[in-house]
């Protein structure tokens, strides 16, 4: 009689999670799903449409770093979804008893969580996550790995501005070695097509002779960094960039790499101004460019509840036009045997 | 007793031996070598056709985790794969906890070591260069000496001070006692995780930079030619360190260095999807460096080999990349990964393979090691390799307490078959039993 019941739970547990660990793992086709989706999802909830629920699903919610509009996004994309959260935080977890991560993912998984959003300030968690969850792992920002909703977000917030992704040219100013957002957003615009840029100090970019694997073009000064540029995006300067004498000051940071009145004259009139927030207000960004009307920064906030809701609805394997197919392990192998 | 290994390929490269012929062991000694020997009332007979019979292998870089990380490894487990991976020599490191910085400890390794439970394999403490390896002040390297330390090390804590390191060197070479130098500058590659490169920028992992490494190697390098103290450089990783360790010796500093099996196999790219199996001090580099190794193993600049065995337990290895502790274990995987990277490639001939595993690293240690002539070594210690044994090496099945390896479910060309300190203390599974005749 057990034996029976055990059989029948693996069953149904064959399939293969989907996992939105990093954009580098993503195909070009899935990102264009994705971003459709998220479209599709902002239209609904703005017209008042009807959203399909996705059921009676529990997404724990596991934030090691401290986060408001990351967790704030995922928690409003649950809740049009249908969907429960549970959440933990560092603080309160069994990690700061000294439990290992893999021990936390563990209890997770046999808490019968069906989805984990994680954020950790290690590179490659959410890749230990999905190991050991065995069901679907987002990954909230690992480290200086990756940061996927972000650059999702980045990138409908550009499709709205811009129609189409392919040939724009994206400058990414600031602390880019430290940043999972411009990783992830590197991957995410050249693989639809655009030219990305890094633009930044030789103490906080990759050097050139590194760079072999990251998709984007090196630059140490911002004028020819964003010349030409449709889109700059902004990164937030860690104040512990200081302390570790990667930069002289604030000031002289400013200086050079500030985006403002002055220097947005280089790119394109129509230029749209980024960040992935909190800004430093006069440091990376003056208050002319942040509120002006090239700025996208509100928008990119908004758009990152329907890239959450289209990245959920994703990993659980359905969209609203009914149910998608699911991947079991044989259909996969198939598939990967056509490939070849 | 009188054991015979017969029809060999005899490789000595301490007499520069290298032919098919038998070997003869009574009263643990060897006794007769040659393409004739005298077989009459020999008790037991190995048939050793098509395999390698050689001086037992010598490890100078083992860490075995007693006392303080019985969880990681112990002596007795330690030394069992040491034998089962055709080593009867190993020096074991001093960064375990409390670290082998006081002649009581060194004492108590030999004790665990010589008990009837270890392997059988012979046991040569390194004691730390600085008391607790903490940088600053000198250990008692004269009562280290005298409890039977072979050399001093810091091991994973180099020293930094350049001034410090002088003083400890004049000491050493008072002493007449080398210096293994793991060489790193911790303000380069602090927070480090793997090789800075395009891989730990692709990965967002803070990069050891190059030149972590170099700089360490050349400012010992220099201090040992001023000095004229015994360095042994530790697990080279860069060309700059290779061609710093070329240019010491050209210079008749007294450098030598020794590489691992993974710095020979593997580049940085192998960390793929954040393997912290390939997470090693210094990190796997790059396809240039690879290159290098090779050449600068084929041609001598990098003297021999050590396995760097690093065990961790399984819940410290499955840690995110950056928590996850630097290293592998390699007792058991060494020869395995030398014949099939160097041997059968035809980087080094079976006799330089042999030098590399055994013979030099004895010399530079001044072990009584790495030969098969009579008398120069305690106890006979006889290692007998299959070249040609074509095998997958299972993490499981290990005598290591620890499966932090990234070579599990690789497929190696070369295993150890035989391992003899004075008597057989090691036989594999995959010896096959017809080959061995005990005479009534």
């Amino acid at each position: 009689m057990v034996r029976t019941r055990l059989s029948s739970i693996k069953k149904g547990r064959a399939k293969l999670p989907r996992n939105l660990t990093a954009i580098r793992l993503l195909h070009k086709e899935e990102i264009c799903e994705l971003l459709d989706s998220s479209a599709d999802f902002k239209a609904r909830v703005i017209d008042g449409k009807a959203i399909p629920s996705l059921g009676k699903k529990v997404v724990g919610m596991l934030f090691f770093e401290n986060s408001t509009r990351t967790r704030v996004s995922f928690e409003q994309a649950a809740h049009y979804l249908g969907l429960k959260t549970a959440n933990f935080s560092a603080a309160g977890s069994s990690m700061s008893k000294g439990e290992t991560l893999k021990d936390t993912i563990l209890t997770l998984r046999y808490e019968r969580l069906d989805a984990l959003v994680m954020r950790h300030r290690a590179s490659g968690s959410a890749t230990l996550a999905a190991r050991y969850f065995n069901g679907p792992v987002l990954n909230a920002g690992d480290g200086q790995h990756e940061h996927p909703t972000q650059a999702l977000g980045d990138a409908l917030t550009i499709l709205e501005r811009k129609g189409s992704l392919d040939g724009l040219t994206v400058s990414i100013v600031g602390d880019v070695e430290h940043s999972r957002v411009a990783r992830s957003n590197a991957w995410l615009l050249s693989k639809m097509g655009a030219e990305v840029r890094f633009v930044g100090p030789r103490t906080l970019v990759p050097t050139p002779q590194h760079i072999g694997m990251l998709p984007g073009e090196v630059f140490h000064d911002l004028q020819s960094g964003i010349q030409g540029a449709d889109v700059i995006i902004c990164l937030r300067l860690q104040k512990e960039r200081m302390q570790e004498g990667m930069l002289s000051s604030i000031g002289e940071y400013a200086k050079l790499y500030q985006i403002n009145r002055d220097t947005l004259r280089y790119a394109k009139p129509d230029c749209v101004v980024m960040h992935p927030g909190p800004i430093n207000r006069g440091v990376e960004l003056d208050d002319a460019a942040a509120d002006s009307e090239r700025s996208a920064i509100t928008a990119q906030i908004e758009n990152g509840i329907f890239v959450r809701m289209a990245a959920l609805n994703w990993v659980f394997g359905e969209n609203d036009m009914g149910p998608r197919a699911v991947e079991t392990p044989d259909k996969s192998a198939k598939k990967a045997v056509k490939a070849k | 007793m009188k054991t015979l290994l017969k029809n060999g390929r005899i490789l000595d490269p301490s007499q520069e031996l290298d032919f098919v012929g038998h070997l003869v062991m009574e009263m643990d000694q060897v006794v007769e070598m040659g393409p004739r020997v005298n077989m009459d009332e020999c008790d037991e007979v190995y048939d050793c056709t098509g395999m390698w019979i050689a001086p037992g292998l010598v490890d100078p870089h083992v860490h075995l985790r007693e006392p303080g990380q019985e969880d990681r490894e112990t002596i007795i487990s330690g030394t069992q794969a040491a034998a089962a991976g055709g080593y009867t020599t190993i020096c074991c490191m001093p960064n375990t906890n409390p670290p082998l910085d006081t002649p009581s400890l060194i004492d108590f390794i030999l004790d665990r070591a010589a008990s009837p439970e270890a392997g059988g394999v012979f046991v040569a403490p390194v004691g730390a260069l600085t008391k607790a390896m903490g940088g600053q002040e000198i250990s008692e390297l004269a009562s280290l000496k005298k409890a039977g330390i072979v050399a001093a090390s810091d091991e994973g804590y180099p020293v930094q001070n350049s001034l410090v390191m002088t003083r400890a060197m004049e000491m050493c070479v008072q002493l007449d006692l080398p210096i293994m130098a793991h060489c790193e500058d911790q303000n380069l590659s602090a927070g480090g995780a793997m090789n800075e490169g395009a891989v730990s920028a692709m990965l967002g992992l803070r990069g050891i930079p190059r030149t972590a490494e170099d700089i360490m190697v050349a400012r010992n390098c220099l201090l040992a030619l001023s000095t004229g103290c015994q360095i042994h450089i530790m697990r080279v990783s860069t060309w700059g360190a290779v061609e710093m360790v070329r240019q010491a010796k050209y210079l008749g500093a007294p450098v030598t260095c020794e590489i691992s099996p993974l710095h020979f196999s593997f580049i940085d790219e192998m960390v793929g999807e954040f393997d912290t199996t390939f997470k090693t001090l210094p990190p796997l580099r790059t396809q240039v460096d690879l290159d290098i190794m090779l050449q600068s193993l084929s041609d001598g600049t990098i003297d021999c080999i050590a396995s760097d065995h690093s065990p961790y337990a399984s819940h410290e290895v499955e840690a995110p990349f950056e928590e996850a502790p630097f290293g592998a274990v390699g007792l058991e995987t060494t020869v395995g990964v030398t014949l099939t990277y160097l041997t059968h490639k035809g980087i080094l001939s079976p006799l330089e393979t042999i030098r590399k595993l055994s013979t030099k690293p004895a010399q530079i240690l001044r072990l009584e090691a790495g030969t098969l002539k009579p008398g120069e070594t305690p106890v006979a210690q006889v290692t007998v390799i299959d070249p040609d044994h074509e095998w997958t090496f299972d993490r499981n099945k290990t005598f290591s307490k620890s499966k932090n390896t990234p070579y599990h479910g690789a497929k190696f060309k070369g295993k150890t078959m035989l391992t003899f300190s004075g008597n057989e203390i090691y036989r594999d599974a995959f010896f096959p039993q017809e080959r061995y005749r005990l005479q009534d």
